[in-house]
């Protein structure tokens, strides 16, 4: 039989975005399905990327807009594969759409939806720190500019009330109420998959304070307060809405636990100490630190400038933070570097949780028929990152293991040539 | 006069930061102000001091030119180009007899759409306190 | 008078409620300077679309201005309009009237008025644009990769195709640096055996090229293009054509001859890690005295700080040698002195932990010194809490980090490629373009682009791999950017301004003509050179000088 030349990727993010394009610009068709009712992954998180400093949105937008622009690329938002058979060459997925309940034929993404709605709920993509409606975009800006009703809340959800606000309020007929979730089939020749990483929920480390105390938060919740087009716009400020004096910066949440290294957060800390410092005059930052995991070009470099600003990097064990006070204030305890016992007292904590897979990263390997590694990521081979045990399907960014943007981008790179390498006849 | 001047001011946007910035400004329902007009270039060193230059002479109150923040220029370099050209602009201007705020070179990001209706509202206000152009409407420079 | 029409979009409520277009039509109208206006409810939806292309066939418009959204949000879609409709896409220009006037100004007579000047604008705009055309060349889809270590090596295997020849370029053997080491981490699986395989690899692949014991002279052309001259190891001159060019040449351990303080080069039994990899793949560790060592220390991060970067490799190779040494010679003891213990991979914990098992010991220290006392060598150390202590030991192992081959910037002005502020070849972007280089077609990868594992070096091979596969494809012309730069032979004074600013490398001086040219396959269209030109010669296609004045006077009408 004739070996399919399409090729699937699974996850949107920076490393199924670049597997896509590369790809698709070789001619090939490409099905690229995202979970999530949007696209661009983790990395729209953030307001700036480090070391250089550059903007997220600024980096990720032009390549969104090639892929929603690319007629070899089909894009499936809120997708999921369901079932997968035949083997490299000769794949048949089937894949589950979710319904959106906008059409994203009509929609014309003018948001005058939004208002009439009368469902509040949290915002999950900005760390439940803002409200949105049951009709919603994730953040301003985000792609493709269309919205989705979240059925779990729309009043016409569970509650069956015969709320029409939304459509009413659409003037492009866009609204769809009877939108199902459909089942499709498709065949590709080979499957990249690049489902990223989730940041662990770090309550189980009951030292930290997370969830206990309002004003220690985790790094996504910190990269949206800073974001331009976050719950703040941009503004750092605690919970309650002050402008704190003093962060402290906790490395390495869970490291020991989970049992390895996470890359990544060393340096989005210093990035962190880098926001800070930028826009809070005066302000006070800590780093409390295990191990200086600082490699990558550029990256040594950068932690030394900020450092140079006044941060106060501590090598620290044994911490722990309390509340200080009556107040929202926060005190860390730790052991410093000499072994004694110290503490100083924030406004604020951000926390390094370490990156784990994706959620569902497991049931999708058992579709895909790949093994997972010790800490759940999908295997890989020995000095080869991209390949799995099954022909024909590959892996791609921090599916495989936390990494920099830089290595998801070689990694997927990498996968899309060995998807057009096996796809040849 | 100050109360109803309507300055006339012109904007050079850079297509990947800046223009999407007011991109966003713009479905974020943010006021910029409308007497600000754009202009599209793919790349703020695109702009020409003769370009602004020569809008100074056909009137314009103010002139704002945004791109990428420096190091963010999607052509590697473009942007400081941009800003080396511009440093030397407040001496011709000088020469003119237009005040160096009548121009404005900012950086401003993709996501920076609050930025964009922030810096745009700014220097609005600026240049309708400066006046119109003494540059308006003198035939002898054309 | 060329036809111009002009089509305002309602977009829904979203146009037609903050805009008064009737208005705007009657002003328009008045000008008199259009054939046409037509108004429509959504000239993005398939209805729009079909509406635009009948009524600019039976209007027999040439030219087009749409007053709709951002050019963001569907400039392509009505370009692919203009195409239908039988009109070069670029006699087109859209008004963004949505996002950067209906839904940025409240008041509804200010937005009227600014939609106005940005359509007339747009309007006298229009009038002066060229037709521009997609052009394509021929181009080649095979490969030069210069350096046959292990990162030159999975390049060529990952890129030689059936269409697909690979040149495969090695100053000496095939292997690089992995030739002298003993085993491999995070596998310690034997070194030798590794390379061995992927070089039985790359003879069985009949596509791939190996020129040994070869040198580089020179590589001419571009992208799709390249021309290499190769001195093979007879010193015959070869030349080879290809479309694109893997430099993978490697980095060198750095030598600390400077360092004063490490005693290397002054004491015996004090080597960097490169050389005590080349005793173990000879597998004989022995001191000076010609004894096995009774205890070795393993000093982490020298010269780090004078390089100004972590060389990524070097705890977990030292850890690699600790544990070599540890299973080689009974009741050794190893001690790593380390700093920061960087192990940046998802294994190296675990890599970590066990070397820790094995009983060798890690010490963190904050300033370091190599003596040597009587006959004994001496390692005085302080500690973070500045504890004093000093360490008698037989062996001292070095773990430098690595450092630029020398050859880089021979190859970075040969092939117009930068260098970063450490002597790597420097990418295109850090975090987009890791392996990619502003001159289009030549890819840098492994450890010519920094220090990485074998593994990460591996990748980035395969990461150009995928970009000249997805680019460079076998029977397909290569489709060049529209909008780019070009230089009006008249004009040009060849002062070179414009070849000096260009950060593609667009732009050359042709010494015949005493002109300057751009080379469209390089060009990406951001007008720098058309802003620097002295004499108006370098022009920027779509965006021309008149293009960008005319629509400027009419905003400041
Ligand atoms: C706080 C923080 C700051 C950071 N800052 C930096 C920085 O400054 N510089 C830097 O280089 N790196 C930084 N990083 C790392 C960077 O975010 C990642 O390297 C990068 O985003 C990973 O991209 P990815 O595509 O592999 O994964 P992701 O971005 O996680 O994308 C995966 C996508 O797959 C989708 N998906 C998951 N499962 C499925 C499924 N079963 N079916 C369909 N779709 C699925 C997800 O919804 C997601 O869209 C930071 C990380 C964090 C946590
Ligand atoms: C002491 C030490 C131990 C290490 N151990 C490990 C390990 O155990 N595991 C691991 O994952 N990583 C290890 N590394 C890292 C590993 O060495 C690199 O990842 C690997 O060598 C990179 O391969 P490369 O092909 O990019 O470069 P190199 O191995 O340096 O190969 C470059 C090749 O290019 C050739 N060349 C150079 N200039 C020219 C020219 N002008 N023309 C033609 N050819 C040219 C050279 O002759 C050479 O063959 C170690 C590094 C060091 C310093
Ligand atoms: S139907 Fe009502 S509740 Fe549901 S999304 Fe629309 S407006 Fe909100
Ligand atoms: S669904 Fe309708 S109202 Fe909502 S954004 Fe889309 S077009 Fe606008
Ligand atoms: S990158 Fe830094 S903070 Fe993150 S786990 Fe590694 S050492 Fe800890
Ligand atoms: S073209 Fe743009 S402005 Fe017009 S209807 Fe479509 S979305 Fe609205
Ligand atoms: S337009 Fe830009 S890329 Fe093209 S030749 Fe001019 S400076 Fe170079
Ligand atoms: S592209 Fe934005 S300034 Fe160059």
């Amino acid at each position: 039989m004739a070996k399919n030349r399409d090729i699937l990727v699974i996850g949107a993010g920076l490393a199924g975005i670049e597997a896509s394009l590369l790809s698709a610009q070789a001619g090939r068709k490409v099905y690229l399905i995202e979970q999530a009712s949007y696209f661009g992954g983790a990395a729209i998180k953030s307001e700036e990327v480090c070391p250089n400093m550059e903007c997220a949105t600024c980096m990720l937008a032009p390549k969104q807009s090639d892929i929603l622009e690319n007629k070899n690329i089909e894009l499936m938002t809120l997708s999921k594969v369901t079932n997968i058979s035949g083997e490299s060459g000769n794949f048949t997925v089937k894949i589950i759409k979710r319904a959106r309940y906008v059409s994203l034929v009509d929609c014309i993404g003018c948001g005058a939806c939004f208002e009439p709605c009368p469902v509040s709920m949290d915002n999950e993509f900005e760390e439940n720190m803002s409200k949105q409606k049951a009709i919603y975009l994730a953040c301003a800006g985000a792609l493709p500019n269309v919205p989705a009703i979240d059925m779990e809340y729309c009043l016409r959800g569970k509650k069956q009330e015969e709320c029409t606000a939304c459509k009413e309020a659409c003037m492009f007929d866009a609204i769809i109420y009877d939108d199902k979730d459909e089942e499709i089939e498709i065949r590709v020749g080979a499957i990249i998959t690049a489902t990223g990483f989730k940041l662990n929920d770090s309550k189980q480390f009951k030292q930290y304070g997370y969830g206990e105390f309002e004003n220690v938060f985790n790094a996504f919740e910190f990269e949206r307060l800073r974001a331009s087009n976050g719950p703040t716009s941009g503004i750092i400020q605690s919970r309650d809405g002050k402008e704190p004096k003093s962060i402290g910066l906790i490395h390495c949440v869970g490291r020991d636990n989970r049992g390895y290294c996470s890359q990544v957060c060393c340096m989005y800390l210093t990035k962190f100490a880098h926001y800070a410092l930028d826009i809070l005059p005066g302000v006070k930052v800590y780093q409390f630190y295990k191990e200086l995991s600082i490699p990558e070009k550029g990256n040594q470099k950068f932690y030394h400038e900020v450092k140079e600003k006044g941060v106060k990097s501590i090598r620290a064990k044994e911490i722990e933070i309390i509340k200080n006070g009556n107040g929202a204030g926060l005190k860390i305890n730790y052991q410093n570097e000499k072994a004694e016992k110290e503490s100083v007292d924030v406004d604020m904590v951000v926390l390094a949780p370490y990156v784990e897979p994706f959620p569902g990263t497991d049931e999708l390997g058992k579709l895909l028929g790949i093994e997972l590694g010790n800490f759940g990521f999908f295997k890989t081979a020995e000095f080869d990152s991209v390949s799995t045990i099954r022909p024909g399907i590959f892996v791609a960014g921090c599916a495989q293991g936390p990494k920099f943007m830089q290595h998801v981008t070689t990694q997927a790179q990498a996968a899309a040539a060995r998807a057009l390498n096996i796809t040849e006849d | 006069m100050a109360n109803n001047f309507k300055p006339n001011i012109i904007g050079f946007l850079c297509n990947w930061c800046s223009y999407a910035a007011a991109d966003l400004a713009g479905s974020s329902k943010l006021e910029v102000p409308a007497t600000l007009t754009t202009i599209r270039v793919m790349c703020s060193s695109r702009v020409d001091p003769v370009h602004i230059i020569s809008a100074y002479l056909q009137g314009a109150d103010g002139v704002l030119i945004a791109g990428c923040h420096p190091g963010d220029c999607h052509y590697q370099t473009g942007n400081y180009y941009t800003r080396r050209r511009f440093a030397l602009l407040h001496k011709i201007m000088e020469t003119f007899k237009l005040d160096p705020e009548r121009f404005r070179l900012s950086w401003i990001s993709a996501s920076e759409g609050k930025r964009f209706s922030e810096v745009t509202k700014e220097f609005a206000e600026h240049i309708e306190k400066l006046g119109p152009n003494p540059l308006k409407n003198k035939p002898f420079i054309e | 008078m060329v036809k111009i029409g002009l089509y305002l979009c309602e977009c829904g409520p979203n146009i037609a409620e903050a805009i008064n277009l009737d208005k705007i039509a009657e002003q328009i109208k008045k000008d008199n300077k259009v054939a046409g206006i037509e108004q429509h409810k959504l000239l993005c939806s398939e209805d729009g679309k079909k509406f635009l292309v009948e009524s600019i066939k039976k209007n027999e418009f040439e030219r087009i201005v749409i007053a709709a959204c951002s050019p963001k949000q569907h400039e392509t879609t009505f370009m692919e309009v203009m195409s239908s409709s039988d009109l070069n896409p670029y006699m087109f220009q859209l008004v963004n009237i949505r996002e950067q006037c209906a839904w940025m100004t409240p008041d509804k007579e200010a937005a009227t008025s600014k939609a106005l000047r940005s359509i007339r604008a747009a309007i006298n705009r229009v009038r002066h644009h060229d037709a521009l055309q997609q052009k394509e060349i021929d181009c080649n889809p095979d490969v030069i990769v210069v350096g046959g270590g292990i990162t030159g090596i999975e390049a060529a295997l990952r890129t030689a195709q059936k269409n697909r020849k690979v040149y495969l370029i090695e100053e000496q053997k095939l292997g690089g640096r992995l030739r002298e080491y003993g085993l491999l981490f995070p596998t310690m699986q034997p070194a030798q055996e590794f390379l061995n395989k992927k070089i039985t690899e790359v003879k069985n692949t009949g596509q791939i090229r190996v020129f040994e014991n070869s040198k580089v002279k020179e590589i001419l052309g571009f992208f799709g293009n390249f021309v290499a001259t190769i001195e093979n190891k007879d010193r015959e001159e070869i030349e080879v054509n290809a479309g694109s060019v893997i430099l993978a040449i490697g980095a060198n351990p750095f030598i600390p001859t400077g360092l004063a303080k490490y005693g290397y080069g002054t004491f015996d039994d004090v080597y960097t890690a490169a050389e005590f990899e080349k005793m173990t793949s000879s597998n004989n560790i022995t001191t000076k005295s010609g004894n096995p060592p009774k205890s070795v220390a393993i000093i982490h991060c020298v010269g780090r700080k004078r390089l100004g970067y972590c060389s990524k490799v070097c705890c977990t190779n030292s850890m690699k040698i600790a544990r070599y040494i540890k299973e080689k010679l009974n009741g050794v003891k190893v001690i790593q002195f380390y700093k920061n213990l960087c192990l940046p991979d998802k294994k190296y914990d675990e890599f970590y932990k066990k070397t820790k098992e094995k009983g060798i010991e890690f010490l963190r220290f904050s300033d370091i010194e190599v003596t040597k006392e009587a006959n004994q060598m001496m390692l005085k150390y302080k500690q973070e809490n500045d504890n004093e202590d000093a360490l008698p030991v037989d062996m001292v192992v070095l773990s430098t980090g690595l450092i630029p081959n020398p050859k880089t910037e021979d190859f970075a002005q040969m092939l117009n490629i930068p260098v970063d502020e450490y002597g790597f070849f420097k990418e295109e972007h850090m975090k987009l373009g890791p392996i990619s280089t502003i001159t289009e077609g030549v890819f840098i990868a492994g450890c010519a682009q920094g220090p990485h594992s074998i593994n990460d070096s591996m990748v980035q091979a395969g990461a150009a791999a995928g970009k000249i596969l997805s680019s460079l494809v076998p029977g397909r012309r290569l489709q060049l950017e529209t909008k780019t730069s070009y230089v009006s032979e008249t004009m040009c004074i060849g002062c070179g301004v414009c070849v000096d600013i260009c950060a593609y490398g667009a732009l050359t001086i042709d010494e015949s003509k005493r002109i300057s040219v751009v080379n469209e396959v390089l060009c990406r269209g951001c007008g720098n050179c058309a802003s620097a030109c002295p004499s108006g010669a370098a022009r920027h296609r779509h965006f021309t000088t008149k293009q960008i004045t005319q629509e400027m006077i009419e905003i400041l009408k």
